[in-house]
Parts: structure tokens; sequence; C-alpha cells
């Protein structure tokens, strides 16, 4: 089991002021390291509306690389506009992630609509930095990845990565849409695609991560981080009801592959799981590992999915 | 090019005569035929009413016809494809399905209907497979073979299909962006046709946003409903284009039939006039012209087509002479 020591809440979106669009949540955090400080990036939402709907948007906080828990910049605006009427991301850029591309940082991030039977879709997006990832525009008006015979709806949390020159995105596809006391809640499984430039997408039309405590068990944020000869998986995991409180939410599971196609679940390796009290009692999810000078690091959200900021653990030993 | 001309045969199916499934009642869009040793089959979408809402949901249904193509044999009694589960793309109507015999069954390439928020719709293409002569269909997923991308945002729909040399070549539509023309007036959309090819019909590669046809009415012109067809070595296509605001009651800016010619499947070149198919003033397509479908039965060349009120009194016939 790997030994993560949590060092407590990092982020915290309500003690930040003078932004309408960043009153709650700071969900997905999602790295990119700079010489002197990590560019966390995060979803945030403004005030709901008179009907109680949220939109949401993405932003970055800028983290000192000596001391993590230092805030040096938030960013002003955020990263990205909202989609056009009738468009994929009308509604929401949420979550994204981030890569280097020679002079460019582009972003994946999910982009969200809503519908009449159910209360949302998602697709996913494409966009493009020149200025450090301080500010992103799209790469069109539509989804990079969109809807297949198998995976016909909901299709968010990509994470993007490259390994060996090749891109990889990991993302969860909808599978079914269940009727929880007349609401409609989804199921989703982790998926991926792969791909030569980035832009043009094969998906492996595969379910990667074998569901555990039930058959609709809804699976979220694959983290894939190579270490030690062997691809990692951190994700997290939920019930398709009652998943809003404590018991049947969303914790942190593990797996691994040589190959990037069969993983081996082995939730009990984690090692990071609720604290007894506080910020991440009751839920803990959205997991992201990185490296940074010579320690890895997990960021992953506590209570009401990262209503109140994300955290940080610190690992203590190798990821093997 | 030679003159074409197309001669009206009149009316030829008339929703309201008929006991039609899912308790349906009116319209019957865009007809799309299979053809059969001793009869054709000729699929449309028409309607029922959602309970929910009181809004519409399309379903597809057929009505089999003589050859003549003017006696009705019978028409489907029970549901050809039922719609989309929960939250899919097919979830609030098919409207249209393109049909096509590969492989010792029938292709059924639908336009699934989904209802949003902030704009009334989106649209998708499905593919669903009938082993029984095209009977009844089964999807081979819950979701589109052929959906919105980076260039083609919104409303990719009314997929026809056609096997050539070993290649599928799909025409449809995609949105190009929703757009409110004045302050009051609900969001309306703007598509235009596309291509995009497929060993399989399952995967494809999409021209990406390149609009193969052009316009006729300016940039704001939607064109929907491509229907492909080779006469004497040259491919054809038929469509329908209108203007994209005050189309529905307003019959100077509804739709009409348009033609593309093509000797390369590539390059398309629009000449709506000829053949020209026009409305006739008085009768049941004297307003509007839409939704076309072009095939071959016994050597003639016929064209399906809605008339008034996008089909809700039913479809009409109109045969080539060369």
């Amino acid at each position: 089991m790997f030994k993560w020591k949590k060092l407590g809440k990092a982020f915290t979106p309500q003690e930040i002021g003078g932004r309408s669009w960043l009153k709650e949540f700071a969900q997905a955090p999602a790295t990119l390291i700079f010489d002197d400080f990590v560019r966390v990036y995060f979803s945030c939402r403004p005030a709901a509306d008179r009907n109680g709907q949220y939109v949401s948007y993405s932003a970055y906080v800028d983290l000192d690389r000596n001391d993590l828990f230092k805030i040096r910049q938030i960013s002003e605006c955020p990263i990205l506009n909202l989609g056009g009427l009738g468009e994929f991301d009308e509604f929401g850029t949420y979550p994204v992630s981030v890569i280097r591309h020679g002079d460019e940082i582009r972003a994946y991030y999910a982009g969200w609509t809503r519908c009449e039977s159910v209360p949302f879709n998602v697709a996913i997006g494409m966009a493009t930095s020149r200025d450090d990832g301080k500010t992103f525009s799209r790469s069109g008006n539509g989804p990079i990845l969109s809807y297949s015979p198998d995976e016909p709806f909901v299709l968010s949390g990509p994470k993007i990565r490259r390994f060996n020159d090749v891109w990889y995105l990991w993302y969860i596809a909808g599978r079914k849409w269940k009727m929880v006391s007349d609401k409609a809640e989804p199921v989703y499984k982790i998926r991926m695609a792969s791909s030569q430039d980035g832009i043009c997408w094969n998906k492996l039309h595969k379910d990667l991560i074998v569901s555990k405590v039930e058959e609709d068990e809804a699976q979220a944020s694959p983290d894939v981080f190579f270490s030690n000869g062997k691809y990692h998986m951190f994700f997290c995991y939920r019930y398709s009801s009652d998943y809003r409180g404590g018991k049947y939410g969303y914790r942190i599971g593990y797996a691994s592959s040589t190959n990037l196609i069969d993983w081996v679940r082995d939730d009990a390796r984690a090692g990071i799981d609720v604290s007894d009290d506080g910020w991440d009692s009751q839920m803990i999810s959205y997991p992201h590992v990185f490296e940074l000078d010579g320690s890895i690091w997990l960021a992953y959200l506590g209570n009401h999915v990262g209503r109140e900021g994300f955290g940080l653990a610190v690992l203590d030993g190798r990821l093997e | 090019m030679r003159t074409m001309i197309w001669k009206k045969l009149g009316r030829i199916f008339d929703p309201e005569q008929h006991k039609l499934p899912n308790s349906c009642t009116q319209f019957a869009q865009s007809p799309q035929a299979l053809v059969f040793d001793d009869f054709v089959r000729i699929y449309f979408s028409t309607r029922a009413i959602d309970p929910g809402n009181g809004k519409y949901l399309s379903h597809i249904a057929f009505v089999d016809m003589q050859k003549n193509l003017r006696d009705v044999i019978r028409v489907s009694d029970k549901p050809v494809i039922p719609l989309g589960r929960l939250g899919c793309f097919d979830e609030h109507g098919i409207f249209p399905m393109s049909v096509l015999r590969h492989g010792g069954a029938v292709y059924g390439y639908t336009c699934g209907w989904n209802r949003r928020v902030s704009v009334s719709v989106d649209t998708a293409i499905g593919l669903a497979i009938s082993r029984d002569n095209g009977l009844t269909f089964q999807r081979v997923g819950d979701g589109p073979v052929l959906a919105a991308s980076l260039h083609e945002p919104s409303l990719v729909g009314d997929g026809f299909v056609k096997v050539i040399g070993n290649v599928f070549h799909m025409w449809y539509i995609f949105g190009t962006g929703w757009k409110k023309f004045s302050l009051e007036a609900a969001p309306d959309r703007i598509y235009k046709i596309g291509h995009a090819i497929s060993k399989d019909g399952i995967n494809w590669v999409k021209e990406e946003a390149r609009q193969i046809v052009a316009d006729r009415l300016g940039k704001d012109e939607s064109q929907a409903l491509p229907t492909v067809i080779e006469i004497e070595g040259r491919y054809h296509m038929f469509f329908c284009y209108r203007q994209s605001f005050d189309f529905r009651k307003n019959k100077d800016r509804g739709y009409r039939i348009g033609h593309a010619y093509s000797d390369d499947l590539m390059n398309w070149t629009r000449q709506d006039e000829n053949p020209l198919l026009d409305v006739t003033p008085g009768y049941w397509d004297s307003d509007m012209l839409c939704y076309p479908h072009a095939f071959e039965c016994d050597g003639k060349v016929y064209l399906l087509y809605n008339g008034n009120e996008f089909g809700r009194h039913g479809f009409g016939l109109a045969v080539l002479e060369k």
C-alpha cells in the first residue's frame, strides 16, 4: 500500500474575493510546473442562477514551488470563455487537463450543455494557449471527442498525457442514465483514446477498470502517471445512488498497467482514504498525481466534490 | 448538360387516410424508398404527441406500394425502430431514416433528435441494421456513428448513404451555428451539406465542415436532406434549401428543391433549374417543396418529396423525363 501523507487543504475558493465567477468549488486539480511555481488548474462556479443552476469555469492558482501552501497568484479571469448558443460547452468548462506542446499549452476540457430529459450532456473540447497557460482559445466550436455507438453521452473528465510520442486521452463515458427517486443520475466508466497529433483520436472502445462496488459504479478522474517501469492510475469511484453523502460517495481507487490497455485494479494499494474529521471526512475524489523536485504529490478533492477546495498529500516512498 | 424534366405524378400518400403505428397522426416526412422485386417499401417519419409536454415525437413507419407507385399494399402496423433510451441522441425522434441494402442486411441511417434547453434540439446520425428485410431495425449501439465535431458544432443529421466502389459515402448536414434573427424570436439554425466516407459504414471520416454545395440564398441559406443518384454516368444530388428564418409560414422563404451534379463525387456544380421541380399553385405542394429522395425503379428515375407544411399532408412523386 502506498503511504500518502496528507498535508491539508491548499486552496479554498471561499477565501478568494473580487471574482464573481469564482464563488465556490475548486474541482479537478491539474498541474503545470514552472521554474518557480506550480500552476494548478481547477474548475469553479459563480453563485447559482435563480433556478439554482450553475455554470462552471476553469481557472488556475499558482503555488510557490518551494512551499505549495503559499499562493502566489490567482487568475484574474477564467482561462476559457463558455461556448456560444447551442454549442457543446455553452454552460460549463469542467474539468480541464493541460499539456505543453512546443511553445503552446493545450487544454482538453469537458464542455457542458443542458438537456430536457436529463440535466446535462458533456463532450470533450480542445483549446490552445500562447501565453503560458493564462488564457486559452478554443480550437473549434465543436468537440474534439464526441459520442459513438458505445459511448452515447457524457464524455467527460479528460486527462491528457503523452507517452513514447503518442498522445493519450483518458476520459469517462456515460453508460446509462439511471432514475433514482425521479432524478436522472449518470453512470460512467473510464475509457481511453490515442492519437498521433492530439486532434484526430482513435477510441480504444474498452472499459479499462473493472467495476467493484456495484455494476453501476461510476468512475471518474483517470489520472495516469508513469513511474518505475509501469503506469499507475489513480481514479475515483462511487455508487450510482445516494452518493452525495459520505457512505456511498467518492473514494480513491488505484490500478496499474504495463501496456496502457490492460489494467489491474487494486484499490487496497491506493493508500489514501477519507479522514476521521475535517474537510475530507465524507468524500475523497479527483486525484491528480505529479512529481516535483524528487517527490510524488497527490492533489485531490474532499467533501462535496471540491466545493471547499482541494488538498495535497505527498508520497512517503516510491510509486512502484 | 442536356435538359431534364421532372413530371409531377401528384401526391401518392396521405397519412390521414391510414392507421399509423405508435398512435401517430398526420405527417409522412422524408420518404425513402427500398425497392423489392414486386413492390416498393417507402419509409417515412410520422409524429406522435409526447404525453409529457405535448411536443412531437417522430417515429419511422413505412408503406408498401405496388410498383406502379400508386396503389398501397399496406402500412406498417408495428414500430420499425423504437426511440432511443433516456439521454440518448435519438430519444425524442427519428427523422429521417435513409436505407440501403448491404451484405444481406438493410442498413438504416437514422437522424436522431434530442431536446435541449437553450436551443430546441440537437441531432446526430445513428446506424440500425435490419435482418428481416426492413420490417424492424436494431441499433449498433446507443450512441451515434456521426456526431458534432471540432468544426461541425451541432445538428449533424440527414445522412444519406450510398456504397460506391467499396466505399461508403455519406452526404449529410451539419449545423454551422444557432442564431437569433430578432430579439423576440427563438434561436434558428443554419445548416449545410457535408460529406464523409467509411470502409465499414460504422467508422466515418468527415471532410470536416467542408460545405460541398454552394449557397444560392447567401450564407444564411439552410440546406437539408441530400440524396444522390447516378444518371447516365453522372452523379446528381437533390436536396432542399430555404432561408433560415421566417420560413415556416412565408411561402417565399420556405423550402425548395435544389440540385447539383458531380463527375468525381468531390466537386459539385449547383444547377437548381435543370431539372427544376417547382411549386404548383392550388395544390398540396403550392407553398413548399422539401425532403427529396431520388431512386430508380424498373429503369425509371423517381423523386419522392414533401409539399406544404414540411410533409404534414403526405408525400408525392415525380418521374424524370430525359
